[in-house]
């Protein structure tokens, strides 16, 4: 079978692969690349464990044909070390609980990340709106949801404080 | 000894250890594992439900790439067979021989380099098969002339069982009797990680090492071993992290025994990795069952007795260990529920069709029992015109009763049923709910109340007679030279966050910090026997070996210590993570007993014990019947009448596990189970056609309850102790998910009862609340 010859920007560095037509963009991530942090849960984008960000934006990484991401920027679970969002919903999911057998949660902290940076003012059943993409079998969502909320409070007091000094 | 809680031990809602690597995706599952030179293996599957396999044809210059049968004698056919009288055991071939019994039975096994070019190769085989006719529908699978999956069988069924309490003169003296038809539809677990298996040999031990995301490593090994004809030491099972189990990873697959002989065979590596569609069509299903239940009470609600005839459709084989009738030879049992019956009349049949075997679900029979027993129950209450906490409260097992033994011989531990109850409604306004009935909204209070044997033994399943009897749950506890204290448990953890809690426990008795206290498990060559991770049995059985491990282990510490203070054994206590005095100045480190015993014995005091700071201990409880945890759910839901769809306003449960021993871990298990009964109640549903096709393929198809589908659910906790168990703990793992579907369906019929419409199918979805409305208003017209 023809190779593709594609070149990516992943978690920060240049990569450049040889990627198989019919290769999703999670097989490449998770076998050449080594980035098993990303999760293939039913390989055809309902579940949302294998949520990665493509040039910014959550994707599906197990519906996103590689040849087709040629020149793309990825972020993956691994790829969030210094980000204080990131760090912040850690906290709180370890905190509310929002995790058990661990498999939908590098998906779920990549949705989350980008509900609280786009939705600063979402409430709880806005939360549960936005999440309701990414499958957990294991929490019933309870402390998923409280984790989210919890940090979109917290930045928001934040950003009231900011606004009063 | 210390026993009680610092902050980090029973009782204790410590966050979890091992969150951290899940939290930066380093959680390890077998699909993350690799190995130099490994093959992907993708199996060839059974696209009819029933037939007779002629002929399958290899692709051409492919031929030394496909395995089946034929090529794989050495691998002995699973059978689960069960000590029930009648019990019927089926052969399950590892690779279709001869004969197809269900959509999605592995044919052949096809290895490539790469999973897409197995996929092909699969796809390239030419199968010839001759159709049978399929048998689908449980209800008329036992009926003379139906085709017969098991040709040496003379009905399609694994077993009947029977109670024959006579209820004859009940309807002569009863002021209610009422009859329901009641069926829940077959579900898929669906834990998010499918199954996945890689197998090596390591040709040094000459030992097959089968790394498998599994929850009973060890009765894998054994099941494996048996198969294969190996010597268990030439099995070593390593399960890493899985991602959920829920029942769907408690069982011998198939798989796992042709990938371990694949790799013995070809010396290389293999792997397999279930994907979603072999998981919902090939995968073993769950809790398809249908009730002919007939109640009767007295004017004040009181139950004169039950008569149920419950068939659960088993699918086509027995799985290994739990077998083919573990659902529907419990319905008699636990249908008394958390109640005072005084009669019992209850036929099950356990029916063999052409569908994926079945596999206990979480919450096992309970799930379908308490819906058929509660909405039976609210079914009464409604004809004698009595509220449905008053026709529970008229027959919850009292608590000046405890422990009771109920009419099929349970023994209920402790606790107080009725109170559960009492604060469930009291947390909910039912006035202003009856207030909106009363303006015409359709909105209704639902109830559930039932009680979860957890933890049963020996006494229990040896009656069973299947492949297993779980007996002493052991830990292995050993003090590391470096003051660590490692635990390891034959038991294993899928999201119950076991490392932690374990070492909570730890903590408890040696006062070691949780830091400090490493949990092993998940490998066989690691652990110490077990029967795993099931029947919510891990945090009073697993949790009671390593307290005792750690109480023996503590003896010897302190032995040690006090020869160190140069006093005697008596003198001194272990607490806090160090040896001291009990009256008087000093202490000394467990981690310098430690020290001392590995690199300094020239000052061990004389007489000490040679077994050294390793222990393995035993636990059982006494009696070894199983706790029982109890709950009572209360619903309010809302019905579209136009649409039919249903929306949960509010959900309460209050729930007793007796002592939590990480009351944050528990309520994790409670909710996580609840969203998974809102799944059985409201949206997940395999259906199969008339061919025994299965119908939901997809996760777009076979619908998983969301973040916008679960209410924001208040739980309360009572915490009654078990007398039985080390701490009080009960068992309290699958509660979540046995409630929700009884109480919401009553909360729906409590809305739809002013038009006279019950619903009796799960799930309630649009479609069938719809359906019921309708036939209410045509029984009207």
């Amino acid at each position: 079978m023809s190779r593709i010859d594609i070149t990516l920007t992943v978690n920060g560095e240049p990569r450049e692969l040889k990627v198989e037509p019919r290769d999703q963009l999670a097989d490449v991530l998770r076998g050449p690349l080594m980035l098993t942090g990303t999760h293939v849960g039913c390989e055809h984008g309902v579940c949302g464990a294998c949520t990665i960000e493509i040039d910014g934006a959550p994707a599906r990484s197990c519906i996103a044909h590689a040849g087709s991401c040629d020149g793309a920027t990825i972020r993956t679970i691994e790829g969030f070390g210094d980000d204080e969002i990131m760090r912040a919903l850690r906290e709180a999911f370890t905190r509310e609980h929002a995790l058990q057998c661990g498999y939908c949660t590098p998906g779920m902290l990549v949705v989350g990340r980008d509900v609280v940076r786009r939705l600063p003012d979402a409430d709880e059943a806005r939360v549960r709106e936005e999440m309701s993409g990414n499958l957990c079998r294991c929490t019933g969502y309870r402390g998923i949801v409280r984790a989210i909320v919890s940090v979109i409070v917290a930045r928001r007091h934040a950003r009231r404080e900011g606004a009063c000094r | 000894m210390n026993a009680g809680a610092t902050g980090f031990g029973v009782g204790a809602a410590l966050r979890r250890k091992e969150d951290a690597r899940f939290l930066i995706g380093k959680g390890r599952y077998v699909g993350d594992i690799t190995r130099p030179g490994m093959l992907e293996v993708a199996f060839l599957r059974s696209p009819v439900a029933h037939a007779r396999l002629k002929r399958l044809t290899k692709p051409a210059g492919h031929e030394q790439q496909v395995f089946t049968i034929d090529d794989l004698p050495e691998i002995k056919t699973i059978r689960a067979n069960s000590a029930l009288p009648g019990f019927r055991v089926s052969e399950q071939p590892v690779l279709a021989r001869g004969k197809i019994r269900h959509v999605g039975e592995a044919i052949a096994a096809c290895i490539a380099g790469s999973r897409a070019e197995a996929e092909d190769l699969a796809g390239a085989c030419e199968l010839d098969y001759e159709m049978l006719p399929a048998v689908s529908d449980m209800t008329r699978a036992h009926l003379p002339g139906t085709p017969l999956l098991h040709e040496d069988w003379s009905m399609n069924a694994f077993l009947e069982t029977h109670r024959n309490d006579d209820v004859s003169g009940l309807d002569a003296i009863a002021a209610a009797k009422v009859t329901r038809t009641l069926r829940t539809s077959r579900q898929c677990m669906a834990p998010l990680e499918g199954r996945g298996v890689l197998a090596e040999w390591d040709p040094r031990l000459e030992q097959i090492i089968v790394t498998t995301s599994t929850q009973m490593p060890h009765v894998t090994k054994s099941g494996l071993a048996d198969c294969l004809g190996l010597d268990e030491g030439q099995v070593r099972i390593i399960s890493p992290d899985v991602g959920g189990g829920f029942g769907y990873k408690g069982i011998l697959l198939p798989e796992e025994l042709v990938l371990a002989q694949l790799a013995i065979r070809l010396g290389r590596p293999v792997r397999w990795l279930e994907d979603r569609f072999e998981q919902l069509t090939a995968g073993a299903n769950c809790r398809e069952h249908h009730y002919v239940i007939t109640a009767w009470a007295d004017e004040a609600g009181r139950l004169l007795g039950v008569e149920c005839d419950a068939i659960v459709d088993a699918g086509a084989y027995s799985s290994y260990p739990f077998g083919a009738c573990l659902e529907a030879a419990q319905v008699g049992s636990i249908l008394p529920g958390p109640y005072a019956l005084p009669l019992l009349r209850c036929h099950t049949m356990s029916a063999c069709t052409n569908k994926p075997p079945i596999l206990p679900y979480r919450g096992v029979a309970r799930t379908g029992v308490c819906y058929a027993m509660e909405t039976t129950l609210d079914a009464l209450a409604r004809q004698l015109g009595i509220s449905a906490e008053a026709i529970r409260l008229a027959n919850l097992v009292r608590p000046e009763a405890m422990p009771y033994r109920n009419l099929v011989g349970k023994v209920f531990d402790s606790g107080d049923y009725p109170e559960a109850l009492r604060r469930a409604v009291a947390a909910i306004d039912v006035p202003s709910i009856r207030a909106r009935q009363a303006k015409g909204e359709a909105v209704g209070f639902g109830l559930a109340t039932f009680c979860e044997q957890g933890a049963h033994g020996t006494s229990v399943y040896h009656a069973w007679g299947i492949p297993f009897v779980p007996g002493f749950e052991q830990a292995f506890v050993r003090l590391s030279p470096d003051g660590i204290l490692e635990v390891r448990v034959g038991v294993h953890s899928h999201g119950q966050g076991m490392e932690t809690s374990l070492a909570q426990v730890a903590h408890t008795i040696l006062g070691v910090h949780p830091d400090k206290v490493r949990i092993v498990l998940g490998d066989t060559a690691l652990t110490p026997y077990s029967t795993g991770t099931w029947g919510s049995r891990a945090a009073v059985m697993a949790g009671g070996a390593v307290a005792e491990a750690c109480r023996q282990l503590g003896d010897r510490i302190a032995s040690i210590g006090a020869g160190l203070l140069q006093v005697t054994r008596p003198d001194v206590v272990v607490a806090d993570g160090f040896v001291r005095r009990i009256e008087g100045e000093g202490s000394v480190s467990i981690a310098d007993v430690a020290r001392t015993w590995y690199r300094a014995p020239q000052n061990l005091p004389k007489g000490v014990d040679k077994g050294g700071l390793e222990v393995t201990a035993g636990y059982r409880p006494d009696p070894d019947t199983g706790t029982h945890s109890y709950a009572a759910h209360a619903v309010v839901a809302r019905v579209d009448l136009e649409t039919g769809a249903v929306v949960l306003e509010d959900f309460v449960v209050v729930e007793d596990g007796g002592k939590l021993i990480n009351p944050m871990i528990v309520d994790g298990q409670v909710l996580g189970g609840l969203a998974q009964g809102i799944g059985t109640a409201l949206y997940e549903e395999m259906p199969y056609d008339g061919a025994g096709q299965p119908l939901a393929a997809t996760l777009a198809d076979y619908l998983l309850p969301g973040s916008a589908d679960v209410p924001d659910v208040r739980l309360e906790h009572m915490e009654t102790p078990s007398p039985w168990t080390t701490f009080g703990q009960k068992g309290i793992g699958e509660s979540g998910a046995i409630g929700p579907p009884a109480a919401i369906v009553n909360a729906i019929n409590d809305a739809l009862a002013s038009i006279g419409a019950e619903v009796t199918d799960l799930p309630a979805t649009p479609e069938r609340v719809l359906a019921a409305i309708a036939a209410a208003r045509a029984g009207k017209a």
